[in-house]
């Protein structure tokens, strides 16, 4: 893995999907479809935004977990589930529950207005300190971090700067590739 | 500030320690709840009796209005009108079942306080942790008005008004107002007000959850102020009749009990009165006007007005039952307020499980099936046909059940068993069972008949003002 720098296998931040605070989640997705045209297509596609401030700084980040949570249809539910979680119920029962509960509620209603409406800043995660790396850590490390944290991906930093996105998925197709090396 | 001054903010600030975690901060809530003046006020009392053993050990401790039954020692703690009863304590060589474990008890349990403070609390039965069969502790916890610590070791914890803890070890947690949790083990929990949480791992878990809006009117407690609602006004108005009982010494009971029925002398009885064989009325319950038929019981902390009680009662600590009919072998559960009208009278059938911290307040009159579960807020039909179900429905239910605001998984059977099983220890337990002819099946209402009470006193002025000099009372 010596081999591999991060600095080789991040997406440059120049070519990563950005939306400035206060951007419409219409026009998140805008930027997302826009970033995946113009970046490399033989490359992982993009899957996530990253949201800037009027300095152009990182503040957050939509998923698309965080973009469906959006779109639920009742959050109140969503933190009623949450809530019993703590009651030692079983996952399986809280998914039941979740079920029966989006059975007397229609998906995804009302979906054009809430991409009008709901902004980035709503739905947006806000990245923790283990979500950055500075570009001269080994890949190792950068290893070690997405898997303790379970993080999709991890900001790389140059001179305090937020410089390009090492993706979990561009980490594990350079680790497959050694693989595929090996003389086994 | 004075000994008990700097003992009760010792006290807050190592429950704050505990609680650290979850950013709670004991001292606005109690701060005033526990009237320092009247520390000083009110004696505090213990049973002798030839049934019991006895082992009561004060130390640098407040004990105004308590009482004591058993082997129990107290540090540094403050208890305003509580009762601490260790008359089912775990004896040595008894032997306790856990799971597949059969462990011997090596001495007699001892119920040990270490500095805590409760405010009209009931802390009783025996440490249901295997890890602590001797040893019932309560260290590090504050409890407010009319909350029980019932078989629950605790370390730590912080309980609302009107909220029960039973059969659960716990460490770390708050208990929201009228909160009812049964368990077996909770670590830096946050239990919401209003929730009714009974869990066996492995077997079942129920979950109801009271609309706080609603609940607000029968009790509400924020910091700095005492808890308000319809359950303290209700408790408040019949202060008055437990400072008679309290301030006479002796008391000349009813002409009409029977020899195998027990009437606490600290208990009210107002007006018309009916007991039959083998009831229990325990200290601090309230009857008026009613009839408890043969092997009911009224344990502490219960109000029992203008009602008719069939047999084989069990109406738990801290339950009140108002205007209202119940058929045999009905259980009323932990601080449950049921509230018929003269006019529209609450009926409830035989062999009914009404749960823990459940509230049936009514305007016009209401019959529950026999062989019911009751749950929750009940002020109506409609609000009966969400909180209820035949008991037998329930038996059925093999992994996942909903109504209404309640959330039930696992084996339903297991839980109407666990449940029969207990009811019918806890009439054992109190004597319902008793037979006076083989003279078996005694229980705590025919043991208690030969109880004498002796008071003790704090220091009435000086630094130590309202604490209780270091007292051991052994046989």
């Amino acid at each position: 893995m010596d081999t591999y720098q991060i600095k080789d296998l991040m997406v440059p931040i120049s070519e990563y999907a950005t939306v400035s605070e206060g951007a419409t989640l219409f026009e998140a997705y805008l930027a997302l479809e826009k970033a995946q045209e113009e970046y490399d297509h033989n490359k992982y596609r993009h899957r996530a935004v990253l949201v800037l401030d009027q300095h152009g700084n990182v503040i957050g980040k939509v998923g698309q977990l965080d973009v469906l949570r959006a779109l639920e249809p009742n959050n109140a539910n969503y933190e009623l589930f949450e809530d019993i979680r703590k009651y030692n119920f079983s996952a399986q029962f809280i998914i039941h529950l979740r079920e029966k509960y989006q059975m007397q509620a229609e998906p995804l209603t009302d979906i054009c207005r809430k991409a009008g409406q709901v902004k980035v800043e709503d739905l947006m995660i806000t990245p923790t300190e283990d979500e950055f790396i500075n570009i001269d850590t080994s890949l190792n490390t950068a290893i070690h971090q997405l898997v303790r944290g379970s993080h999709m991906s991890l900001l790389v930093t140059e001179n305090n700067e937020i410089v390009g996105i090492l993706r979990l998925t561009d980490v594990f197709a350079a680790i497959f590739h050694t693989m595929k090396e090996c003389e086994i | 500030m004075n000994a008990l001054e700097k003992l009760f903010t010792r006290i807050v600030q190592r429950i704050n320690i505990n609680l650290r975690e979850q950013e709670f901060d004991a001292g606005p809530y109690v701060w005033d709840l526990i009237p320092k003046s009247q520390m000083t006020k009110f004696y505090a009392f213990y049973g002798i009796s030839p049934d019991h053993p006895l082992n009561l050990q004060f130390r640098h401790s407040g004990l105004a209005g308590s009482y004591f039954l058993g082997k129990i020692q107290v540090t540094n703690s403050l208890l305003y009108k509580t009762d601490v009863r260790g008359d089912e304590l775990k004896k040595k060589d008894d032997h306790f079942q856990f799971g597949k474990f059969e462990i011997p008890v090596s001495k007699d349990e001892e119920i040990v306080i270490e500095d805590s403070a409760f405010v009209k609390t009931l802390i009783h039965n025996y440490s249901h942790d295997p890890e602590t069969l001797e040893k019932f502790f309560i260290k590090d916890t504050i409890s407010t008005h009319y909350a029980n610590i019932h078989g629950s070791p605790s370390d730590g914890c912080f309980l609302g008004p009107f909220s029960t803890v039973d059969l659960t070890t716990m460490r770390d947690s708050v208990i929201g107002t009228f909160s009812y949790v049964q368990a077996g083990e909770i670590s830096h929990l946050n239990v919401d007000p209003g929730t009714v949480w009974v869990n066996s791992p492995h077997s079942f878990n129920f979950l109801y959850r009271f609309p706080l809006e609603k609940l607000k009117k029968y009790i509400h407690f924020e910091a700095g102020k005492q808890p308000e609602g319809i359950l303290m006004d209700f408790v408040e108005d019949r202060k008055q009749d437990f400072q008679r009982v309290f301030d006479v010494v002796n008391i000349d009971p009813p002409a009409n009990i029977p020899a195998t029925a027990s009437l606490d002398r600290y208990a009210v009885v107002n007006s018309v009165v009916e007991i039959g064989e083998n009831v229990l009325v325990s200290q601090r319950a309230y009857l008026e006007n009613s009839v408890l038929g043969k092997g009911a019981n009224a344990q502490e902390n219960c109000f029992i007005i203008n009602s008719w009680l069939e047999g084989n009662n069990v109406t738990a600590h801290g339950a009140k039952i108002i205007e209202a009919d119940m058929g045999a072998d009905v259980f009323v559960g932990f601080n449950s307020f049921l509230r018929g009208q003269a006019d529209s009278r609450l009926t409830i059938g035989s062999e009914c499980i009404v749960m823990p911290h459940t509230i049936i307040d009514i305007t016009a009159p209401l019959t529950v099936p026999p062989g019911h579960l009751i749950w929750g807020l009940i002020q109506n039909k409609d609000d009966l046909k969400t909180n209820s179900m035949p008991l037998s429905e329930l038996a059925a239910v093999e992994t996942a059940f909903f109504r209404g605001s309640m959330f039930f998984e696992g084996s339903g059977s297991d839980f109407v068993s666990a449940f029969k099983g207990r009811i019918h220890h806890i009439l054992e337990a109190n004597g319902a069972f008793y037979n006076k002819d083989a003279n078996t099946g005694q229980g705590h209402a025919q043991r208690n008949q030969n109880m004498s009470f002796n008071t003790i006193q704090p220091y009435p002025r000086g630094d130590q003002e309202g604490l209780f000099p270091t007292i051991l009372i052994q046989p």
